[in-house]
């Protein structure tokens, strides 16, 4: 009781909300014009183009340097009041960590991609939907690249392998091998490297429909055809559908994780615009709704196969 | 020379090709072997459970007929013929175990018939997984064996059409169980 009179004590008002968005932006603003005075001043004194680059780089970080502390306080308070209100009203035992995210390892071990070079992950939520245990994150992996001009200079530039939001059920049955089903047309699926998916085989569903879309991958093709029914495909095809983006699902330790690759950064909000209540618990509700309509299309809180513990 | 050279070479790629279209026939006869061989471990887990619900039922209907599940003949390697054989005699000796059931309502709330019920969903479900890679392995070979060229290799191994595990209408029912 003491922690939900606490919690509650947390929760800023739409005004002090707005108070702090205001802050973050005109600290932006300012970062700008430092960035614009700095360029001209130094174009001024030096007027060769190439002088441009250390003044634009050093306006660029001194505005990152004005607005990270704002900016990260305007969407703790912003994830407080919109975020976590919303996702308390859909979970049961919900934790909500905007600023930690889904274990490296966790999507490591499920072996659908290269898991490349950087690994970020936050907007953590986990909790119980129909008495089902839920976990989500945004998570964005990038590869690092690097590629020398006829000069022999090396620039180095990042590649997203990954980048939307990584979701995990528990799954209705209970299975022995792990089964991956990737849609077509993402490219990074691990299958494409030499060394990836030695454990796994390629395995042809007996529908066409589902082949034309998705590939699939299985330790046992007993076990692919055990946990991907005909009525599950149709799920799987119809939820695909219905969302934009690469859809990823991996049957793993008797829980199924899902990648929604959509270059989408959830529960977020621009510091340049302005609060609009009903506008933001829209976007936070389809945000939210996203993860459900997981379970509640798939049928995962079906438990006629379920073994008790 | 040069038709010698181009002789050779086709000589080299219908080897080549006799030799893959070959193997891939065989790979595929493996693999109907596999699948059928899991419809074997898929029967026999369902009458291990049938044979475990009749001992409870027997508890509670005691002047009931015995539905004799135990003369339901299993063994390794059947013919898909024999496989479907005895999966009917099992969907019979289920029904008639549900029937038994039904007259008895404090059964529902044995706790060892209810799990054996959710083992028989869960076994069923393994059954039909078994049966649908076993259909699909079959449908695979079939192609090869009636599409050209490789229907002429198979031809010359003696090889023929397989039959598909035809589902029992009966036994799309089991799964429809009323927990």
């Amino acid at each position: 009781m003491e922690e939900q009179t606490k919690t509650n004590l947390n929760v800023k008002s739409l005004e002090e909300i707005e108070e702090l968005r205001i802050k973050a932006r005109n600290k932006a603003y300012i970062g700008v014009v430092i960035t614009v005075v700095l360029v001209i001043v130094c174009y001024l004194i030096w007027q060769t183009p190439q002088a441009l680059y250390f003044p634009a780089i050093l306006g660029i970080v001194i505005t990152v340097i004005l607005i990270t502390k704002p900016r990260r306080e305007f969407l703790l308070a912003y994830k407080e009041k919109y975020v976590k209100e919303s996702l308390t009203k859909i979970f049961t035992d919900l934790v909500y960590q905007p600023e930690n995210g889904i274990n490296y390892q966790t999507i490591a071990n499920t072996q659908m991609m290269n898991m490349g070079d950087t690994y970020e992950s936050n907007d953590y939520v986990s909790g119980k939907y129909k008495n089902i245990n839920v976990e989500q994150a945004d998570v964005h992996i990038q590869e690092e690249h690097e590629s020398t001009d006829s000069d022999g200079n090396t620039t180095t530039y990042y590649v997203t392998i990954f980048k939307g939001r990584w979701m995990i059920f528990d799954f209705n049955k209970t299975f022995k091998a792990n089964i991956q089903v990737c849609q077509k047309g993402f490219g990074n699926n691990r299958v494409n490297t030499i060394f990836g998916k030695s454990k796994y085989q390629k395995v042809s569903m007996e529908s066409a429909n589902f082949n034309d879309k998705f590939k699939t991958y299985a330790q046992s093709d007993h076990e692919a055809f055990y946990i991907l029914t005909p009525s599950l495909m149709e799920k799987i095809e119809r939820v695909t559908n219905s969302i934009k983006g690469k859809l990823l699902f991996c049957f793993v330790d008797n829980k199924l994780h899902v990648g929604i690759y959509n270059n989408v950064d959830s529960f977020e909000h621009s510091i340049f615009k302005k609060i609009n209540e009903e506008e933001v618990l829209n976007s936070v509700s389809n945000d939210i709704k996203m993860i459900t309509s997981f379970v509640d299309e798939l049928n995962l809180d079906n438990d006629l196969f379920r073994k008790e513990a | 020379m040069t038709i010698g050279i181009v002789i050779a070479v086709i000589v080299l790629v219908v080897i080549i090709a006799y030799i893959s279209i070959s193997n891939n026939l065989n790979k595929a006869v493996v693999k109907i072997d596999e699948a059928s061989s899991g419809i074997d471990v898929a029967l026999t887990k369902r009458y291990d459970v049938l044979t475990k619900m009749m001992d409870v039922v027997k508890a509670y209907a005691k002047h009931e007929e015995e539905v004799l599940v135990k003369t339901i003949e299993l063994r390794q390697g059947m013919s898909t013929k024999e496989q479907q054989e005895a999966n009917n005699n099992m969907d019979e000796a289920f029904k008639k175990i549900n029937i038994i059931a039904e007259n008895y309502p404090e059964l529902k709330s044995n706790e060892n018939y209810n799990t054996l019920q959710k083992s028989i969903t869960d076994v069923e479900e393994h059954l039909q997984a078994a049966r649908r890679l076993y259909n699909a392995n079959v449908s695979s070979l079939n192609q090869m064996i009636v599409s050209f060229p490789s229907s002429v290799i198979a031809s010359s191994k003696g090889m023929t059409k397989r039959d598909f595990f035809e589902a029992d209408s009966a036994k799309k029912e089991d799964v429809k169980i009323n927990l």
